[in-house]
């Protein structure tokens, strides 16, 4: 076990090295140029050289030698925009906001924002769980009933609705008929302006989770530890919790632990139609103006992200069915 | 304030939505439900920069404006009028040398006097290359010894000398008539040197001249301006702005009576026009300083020859777009000059839509007609997935009456802008918003052959000659004349097919008086009440 998670622990900063590395490659190559988005229509190739040298653009990538020579033997290396970088960001340094927020830090604006959506990410995931659970199990204990079908069929309804057509509906309905929420906007989990981003969000998840634990409740039941289980005498709550729940929820389990890393991402469509000042706006608005230092953070805190979530799940299944073992 | 540009002279579909409801493309798409006495609330957007120095952009400059100032600004008229400065400048007799005396009580927020000092300082500062900024070379070259600060072979900047504490002389390098206008912009406006040094994030605690202060920015969320009492003009009549960044969709605010102020988008137009709609009496619609076009790139074929130019300006049917696809929203172009930029002529001869002499103009050309043409891309910024309608449209016109067949492509705006810059593009879809209201700022900066503006390589000596003499001419009526011929030269040459003047429909609640939706961005929020 321990052996398991220095080995995936090391693994870490090469992952995260190739994947801030072929980031930095694509911004560099790629088209567009966040001095030139700077200067808008304007058109002024002098002061975009000017402004990218100060900035530093206009050096290498890579590490190069520089002014070298055998007699007298002299040299020197230029790191390179990447190494720097990748200097900085050990030190804690993720770099100032290049083209959006000009000059503001860049750890701060993406943790704040990543607060945002964190939030509503966490409570949307919380009701699509719970609900998710509660329904698939009830469809499961129901099979063969009517319930079943139409619990399955509503659910997978619900999650197929695009959110253009659920923003619009929400808002008619608690906005314009109810009068009871506000259209748009934040105020944090406690306000009531979370509730209809939070129910378009946790619809996916409900649909998902529901048919997940469906059919694995349905394949634990008829499983021969469960019938030894209650012909041992055990009595019937104990053999749901232990025996057909805990089995039941690996699936889930999975998902879940996945989704916790979808959290530091947001949700771009959502966060717009809502207008919550989210990571996933910021994201799209900083690929549009070219805001690589922002980009590169965002990047560098996914991948962080989707490799902790995968520890643990990888970690938590060993503890949830004692047939996996990690090696 | 180019960034925005193709929001509103673009008109796509997607950016006519932009504009109503984000309202994060003008400051009057904002509103506000003032909750209190002298409180409004409008709609914003985050701005990038409240640094004056940096300040490009529509949405820095709607707070900048408001916080800071300088030695002139414009007022609703868009005049040319005294701000830190008694009066306008006393001007030297060979027009190069400009005198400003300060008001006696112009102070900082922090009620610090500001002196002729501040503003070397804040020049200085602006043209200092490790400020980074985008505009200096634009609004403050004209001064004596900027470009050589800028280029990093000066210290200071030679041109701008302190007198006394309250006396500034500022040099140019020739006379210009239109550098006064160029004063107005956040680029030349007043820092205070010790805010400035105070630390990386200054702007958090801007201490400026404006009507109002920065009381609180909350990122993506709000930016709440208060009244600066000790204002050296008349004081703000509103306590509070409150700017919501959260965006969302503004024509459901308004009428839920979450803001007092939006932008109208073409979806809502048509029962906002009804008369017997009571949102119709909250309607105002005013004039923007810009202009939509299509430019040709004129040294690419088959744009070189000026022929086909005209033939796609001839097979243009302009109304049919304007009142069919978008209602009306905005104004026919006939020209680059939009009207209320000084010297738009209302007698200009544009190039009507005639299809018969577009064919013959074709065939004329040296390409002999439809067949001898080579393929024709027009390309339109954007990432909106399927391209503006407008761009079909023409596209169906000029394949009816010229027998072409155009092919649209579609470019996200990074990309664009650099191609653009280059000459890649055959045909292209652009905007421009005007910086300051000056002819200048569209015709020579857009047509003169050495501009770096000039996307479309348009280049003639004679108009180039006009130009330049216009820079400099003292009689304020004989340059405007010669701006109204250089552009009616233009129109005729056809570098361009102009499409539309944009226009701005905003509502505004009945309780806010003094609500005057302005062509660009100017300091207008002081003028604002509630009035219950």
């Amino acid at each position: 076990m321990l052996a398991y998670l220095i080995r995936r622990l090391l693994f870490a900063p090469i992952i995260l090295l190739f994947v801030t590395f072929f980031t930095f490659v694509l911004g560099h190559y790629g088209p567009g140029d966040p001095v030139v988005i700077l200067m808008g229509q304007q058109n002024n190739p002098e002061v975009v050289e000017r402004i990218r040298k100060e900035r530093g653009l206009d050096r290498p990538l890579l590490p190069t030698l520089e002014n070298w020579s055998v007699f007298p033997p002299a040299l020197s290396v230029q790191p390179g925009q990447y190494v720097d970088y990748i200097w900085k960001v050990l030190q804690g340094d993720l770099g100032e906001s290049s083209t959006l927020f000009r000059g503001q830090q860049v750890s701060k604006l993406l943790f704040q924002k990543i607060a945002v959506s964190a939030q509503l990410g966490l409570l949307s995931l919380l009701i699509g769980v719970s609900l998710g659970m509660i329904l698939g199990l009830a469809a499961a204990q129901n099979q063969g009933k009517w319930i079943d079908p139409a619990i399955v069929t509503s659910a997978l309804f619900l999650s197929s609705l695009p959110i253009f057509v659920l923003q619009p509906f929400l808002v008619l309905v608690f906005v314009r008929w109810l009068h009871i929420l506000p259209t748009s906007g934040w105020g944090g989990i406690l306000d009531p302006r979370i509730i209809m981003p939070a129910i378009v969000m946790s619809l996916g998840p409900i649909g998902i989770i529901t048919r997940l634990m469906r059919s694995s409740t349905l394949e634990v039941i008829t499983q021969d530890y469960v019938r030894t289980a209650r012909s041992k005498g055990l009595p019937e709550l104990a053999v749901r919790i232990h025996h057909i729940g805990r089995n039941s929820i690996l699936p889930i389990f999975t998902v879940v632990g996945l989704s916790l890393a979808t959290l530091v991402g947001g949700s771009f469509v959502t966060e717009t139609l809502f207008g919550i000042p989210g990571v996933g706006r910021l994201a799209v608005d900083s690929f549009f103006a070219r805001d690589y230092p922002i980009i590169m953070a965002f990047v560098l805190i996914t991948a962080v992200a989707y490799f902790i979530a995968n520890l643990i799940v990888d970690i938590g299944y060993s503890y949830l069915d004692p047939r996996i073992r990690l090696n | 304030m180019k960034q925005l540009s193709l929001f509103f002279a673009g008109l796509a579909l997607a950016g006519l939505v932009a504009v109503g409801c984000g309202g994060s493309t003008s400051p009057e798409s904002g509103g506000g439900s003032g909750g209190g006495t002298g409180e409004l609330t409008i709609l914003g957007s985050d701005p990038p920069t409240l640094d004056p120095a940096l300040s490009g952009d529509t949405e820095s400059a709607t707070y900048v404006v408001e916080i800071f100032g300088g030695l002139l600004t414009l007022n609703s008229d868009l005049q040319i009028v005294p701000d830190l400065a008694v009066a306008m400048p006393e001007v030297s007799s060979d027009g190069k040398t400009y005198t400003f005396k300060l008001k006696d009580n112009a102070k900082f927020h922090d009620g610090r006097k500001v002196i002729a000092q501040d503003f070397k300082y804040s020049i200085e500062r602006a043209a200092d290359p490790k400020t980074q900024s985008t505009l200096a070379d634009t609004y403050l070259g004209d001064i004596v010894g900027v470009k050589d600060k800028l280029g990093g072979k000066a210290n200071e900047v030679r041109g701008v000398t302190v007198v006394d504490d309250r006396t500034i002389k500022i040099e140019i390098d020739q006379r210009k008539s239109y550098f006064l206008a160029k004063l107005t912009y956040p680029t030349a406006f007043v820092v205070d040197k010790a805010n400035v040094e105070s630390s990386k994030s200054w702007t958090d605690k801007p201490n400026g001249t404006g009507a109002f202060k920065l009381a609180k920015w909350q990122i993506g969320e709000k930016i709440v301006l208060e009244r600066n009492s000790g204002f050296h003009l008349e004081p703000a009549k509103l306590t509070r702005v409150n700017f919501i960044l959260a965006g969302g969709s503004a024509m459901t605010m308004y009428e839920n009576k979450e803001i007092d102020v939006t932008g109208v988008s073409i979806n809502d137009i048509d029962r906002v026009r009804d008369p017997a709609n009571s949102l119709n009496k909250e309607l105002i619609e005013s004039p923007d300083l810009s202009v939509g076009y299509i430019g040709f790139n004129n040294t690419k074929p088959p744009f070189d020859d000026i022929k086909v130019r005209q033939a796609f300006n001839y097979a243009a049917d302009k109304d049919k777009i304007i009142q069919v696809l978008y209602k009306g929203l905005v104004q026919k172009a006939n020209g680059p000059l939009p009207p209320g930029i000084p010297g738009y002529n209302t007698s200009l001869k544009p190039i009507p839509f005639d299809p018969e002499k577009a064919k013959q103009l074709l065939k004329e050309s040296k390409y002999g007609g439809p067949s001898g043409l080579p393929t024709i891309t027009l390309s339109i910024p954007g990432s909106t997935a399927t391209p503006p309608p407008f761009s079909e449209v023409l596209r169906e016109q000029w394949k009816t009456n010229l027998g072409i067949a155009i092919k649209i492509q579609q470019i996200e705006w990074a990309t664009f802008l650099e191609d653009v810059k280059k000459g890649s593009y055959q045909m292209f879809q652009e905007g421009w918003i005007a910086d300051y209201p000056d002819p200048e700022d569209f015709l020579d900066i857009l047509f003169h052959s050495k501009s770096n503006n000039n996307n479309g390589r348009y280049s003639n000596p004679q108009v180039d000659r006009l130009l330049e003499q216009a820079r400099v001419e003292e009689n304020i009526d004989k340059r405007l004349k010669s701006y109204q011929e250089i552009e009616q030269t233009i129109v005729n040459e056809a570098p361009w097919l102009p499409l539309w003047y944009g226009k701005s429909y905003i509502l505004v609640k009945p309780h806010v008086k003094g609500y005057q939706p302005a062509p660009m961005i100017i300091p207008n929020l002081r003028l604002v009440s509630i009035e219950k």
